[in-house]
């Protein structure tokens, strides 16, 4: 039995260490001396270190900016995807109108819909608009998120709605109900989508590729995927301090929240 | 249904209340009009047309339909998204599933703790980095990959191996993403109620057969809903085609919605592309309909 458990926990942690492997590579090399930098076998404790690298990378992307227009863009699909979602909600949740069923199967067949498929005419709408190369672009069609629309609806129906009733006979309009009973009971389920929603759009790559092109104005992953061209060893170590700038802070706040970030993303594979 | 005595009917209500719904729903509605549904139409419509972007388009009728069935290269684009998909599923709930029941055993909390996290930070990083660091890590003169790779006789440089980048990609694909399966069977691992276990312990079940007739009915319906997401997801995999091959060598790794890009953004082929996204559409809506369907006799509810 105590071998058995010994074998399985060897064997987890043995992944593990494979799964670490080709960042903690990353990290180790970014901060290498350059003769050791691409020694073979490679060298996985390091015992000198060379930063000059990292203060090299604004050479070749402007990361400051491009961190700027990141956080700028999928704070702005964040708060105004989620806004919406939290308003439809409440109205498929809540409210009784005409269409309500009608409205409600219109949304859930977006969930069909990628943005894969649409791409084409949204870019050609924005060429009409104007609006290609801009970050209005990759914007404004994220702030409508159907999935987001579903979830915070089926949350909002396991309230109790003895506590709006209440509030309404004490004269509370939508809002006032929406402000005091939604938006404290409806808490987890409303951040649940919001780090659901920072957290993909903080990596999309697809769309913002296809809208953006100046390089002021790109996000993280395309100034990274920018990169692509810095071939060559010396250019290496200057890439490799890149991805280590971009990607240290993220799992950084990772290991903090580990818990809530986790939780959020199983939570979009439970049923109830 | 009490409540539906105290709401006076629709139609009695003051205008403020019947108005009130439409607003709540109309920034959502106008949105999901303008960038979902009009431009679903909009393919449609695309479809039928002949138009490189820049001139007037014309009409095309099913010219574009008839080229989704004669052209090669969309072929090969299937067939390798196929072959993605088909190992993206298997790996990733059979991996996922493991990886899951592992961590659920007794063990020191640390290592819990060290391997969740380890199984799960991949998915954070977004696939430009991710594509990045292993396009380094597969380099046939310096990269770690190629290094280790080789003693086990793997070939250097397997991004420009035909037979070996579509294994090399679907690698990459599942060191990003399981851990979103894992986190997510695990979560279903936790949600069956002890008491089953321990009612087949008193019957005198075997690890084996509690495993097959408590675990795998109970997390059934978790199963099935990683798998249609790893097929919804693999199904349309663009990024590590685009940023690590180009498709290549010689379209061996072209995926569909890779082919998709470029029939439009650099072909300036509106028409074709906008059949070619019809064909992904309708494939995924009709693997998720068939998996909905399989779906009542795998899935315990």
């Amino acid at each position: 039995m105590i071998i058995r458990r010994l074998l399985t926990t060897t064997l987890l942690c043995a992944f593990a260490v494979l799964m670490v492997a080709p960042v903690f590579w990353l990290f180790v090399t970014a901060i290498l001396p350059a003769d050791d930098r691409f020694a073979l076998p490679p060298h996985w404790i390091p015992t000198s270190f060379d930063f000059s690298p990292f203060s090299r990378v604004s050479e070749l992307i402007p990361l400051g900016r491009m961190a700027w227009n990141s956080v700028k863009v999928t704070s702005l699909i964040t708060v105004g995807a989620t806004l919406t979602s939290v308003l439809a909600a409440y109205a498929f949740a809540r409210l009784e109108f005409r269409g309500r069923e009608f409205f409600f199967l219109l949304f859930l067949s977006g969930l069909m819909i990628p943005p894969q498929i649409t791409v084409i005419p949204v870019f050609l709408l924005m060429r009409e608009l104007q609006l290609v190369d801009t970050h209005a672009s990759v914007y404004l069609p994220g702030m409508v998120n159907a999935l987001g629309i579903f979830l915070l609806r089926q949350y909002f129906l396991s309230i109790p709605r003895d506590l709006d009733e209440a509030a309404r006979i004490d004269g509370a309009g939508h809002l006032t109900i929406l402000r005091r009973v939604i938006l404290p009971l409806g808490a987890p389920a409303i951040s649940a989508l919001a780090i659901y929603l920072f957290q993909m759009y903080w990596n999309d790559f697809f769309w913002p590729n296809v809208f953006l092109s100046s390089p002021e104005k790109l996000t993280l992953p395309l100034g990274l995927a920018s990169l692509q061209g810095a071939q060559g060893e010396g250019q290496a170590a200057v890439v490799f301090a890149a991805i280590t700038l971009v990607v240290a802070p993220l799992l950084l706040i990772f290991l903090v929240f580990q818990r809530t970030l986790v939780d959020s993303i199983a939570s979009s594979g439970l049923k109830d | 249904m009490s409540e539906v005595a105290v709401t006076p009917s629709v139609a009695k209500r003051p205008t403020g209340e019947r108005v009130a719904p439409y607003l709540f729903l109309s920034p959502a509605l106008v949105l999901f009009l303008i960038f979902v549904l009009g431009p679903m139409v909009g393919t449609l419509v695309l479809s039928l047309f002949n138009w490189d972007l820049l001139g007037e388009p014309s009409f095309a009728g099913g010219e574009n339909y008839s080229k989704l069935v004669s052209d090669e290269t969309l072929r090969k684009a299937l067939g390798n998204t196929f072959e993605f998909t088909f190992w993206s599923i298997v790996l990733h709930v059979g991996l996922g599933l493991l990886l899951a029941l592992g961590v659920t055993r007794k063990m020191w909390r640390v290592t819990r703790y060290f391997l969740r996290t380890a199984y799960f930070f991949p998915f954070l990083i977004s696939w430009a980095a991710t594509a990045l660091i292993w396009k380094y890590a597969y380099d046939p003169a310096f990269g770690v990959f190629t290094y280790y790779g080789d003693k086990i006789g793997l070939p250097g440089g397997v991004l420009v191996d035909a037979h070996w980048a579509m294994p090399a990609l679907i690698l990459v694909d599942l060191w990003h993403t399981i851990g979103f399966s894992f986190v997510v069977i695990l979560a279903g691992l936790q949600a069956i109620p002890e008491h089953l276990y321990e009612a087949a312990l008193l019957d005198g079940a075997n690890a084996w057969r509690r495993f097959w007739h408590v675990t795998l009915p109970m997390l059934s319906p978790t199963l099935f809903f990683v798998t249609v997401i790893s097929f919804i997801g693999a199904f349309q995999i663009f990024e590590p085609m685009y940023l690590m091959t180009r498709g290549g060598p010689d379209n061996a790794t072209i995926s569909v919605v890779q082919y998709l890009y470029e029939t439009a953004f650099r072909n300036f082929q509106v028409g074709y592309a906008s059949a070619i996204a019809l064909l992904v559409f309708a494939i995924v809506l009709l693997a998720t309909l068939v998996q909905f369907r399989l779906r009542r006799r795998w899935v315990h509810e």
